[in-house]
């Protein structure tokens, strides 16, 4: 699987959402799904699919579907 | 080293130096067999006395759902709040999934709980618990419980909703 497509997988499955709804507007608490908690297992879900650890600030900053994909490039994952 | 050496028990003062739930709503009176980070089993015995018994009800006496969950997950935390560094701290409930209800629990009965941890990060605790009272299943569900000490530390920024006029 390309690794766009597992990063998006994740989005899907942590916040039951569509293929649709991944875009610029995505941001943290945009949608019901993304809350805290929410927030804490999809991070779990990127590190087990990229096999990564997420750094403390990198966990905070990830604030958006496509600030994900910039902080990723950090871990070498370029989406 | 086999798990018997490496497992902890709490008497009730013991679960109160790990855990802020107090009287009258502290809802297991002996933790055994902790194995930290992994299960603990508890054990909570219920009279008569028991504040909410004469009131659910006076003509059929027995124990709430709620005071039923409240035993699982007090059992739960203690697979985490045995560990020193997390001693004493509070948590919160963050999800309670697949509950189910199995037996009528009553004045007299002993309910012996059973609680893995099936994942601990960044504040957050995932697992099980269930209840027995004489072998029999009582009650049982998925178990998600914070721990805002360490999770407040991990919440992501919220970003600015940018507002534009046309």
């Amino acid at each position: 699987m390309e690794n766009k497509e597992k990063y998006e997988q994740v989005f899907i499955k942590s916040f039951a959402l569509t293929k649709e709804a991944l875009n610029e507007n995505l941001i943290y608490e945009s949608v019901p799904s993304w809350d805290s908690i929410g927030h804490m297992g999809m991070i779990a879900e990127l590190e087990d699919a990229f096999n990564i650890e997420l750094d403390t600030d990198d966990i905070i900053d990830f604030s958006s579907f496509e600030k994900g994909k910039e902080i990723l490039q950090k871990y070498n994952v370029t989406v | 080293m086999s798990e018997n050496i490496r497992s902890q028990s709490f008497d009730l003062i013991g679960i109160q130096e790990c855990q802020r739930n107090r009287y009258p709503l502290l809802f297991v009176d002996k933790i055994t067999n902790v194995i930290p980070g992994e299960k603990a089993s508890g054990i909570k015995c219920f009279t008569y006395n028991e504040w909410f018994f004469p009131p659910h009800f006076d003509d059929e006496p027995n124990v709430p759902g709620f005071v039923q969950l409240e035993c699982l997950v007090q059992t739960f935390i203690m697979t985490f709040l045995c560990m020193e560094e997390h001693k004493g701290k509070k948590t919160n409930f963050a999800g309670i999934n697949n509950v189910k209800f199995k037996r009528k629990i009553i004045p007299g009965d002993r309910l012996n709980i059973n609680a893995n941890l099936e994942s601990f990060k960044r504040g957050i605790a995932k697992g099980t618990a269930v209840s027995f009272v004489d072998g029999e299943p009582a009650c049982s569900a998925e178990l998600i419980v914070t721990l805002p000490d360490v999770f407040e530390n991990f919440k992501p920024k919220k970003l600015a909703i940018e507002v534009k006029n046309d």
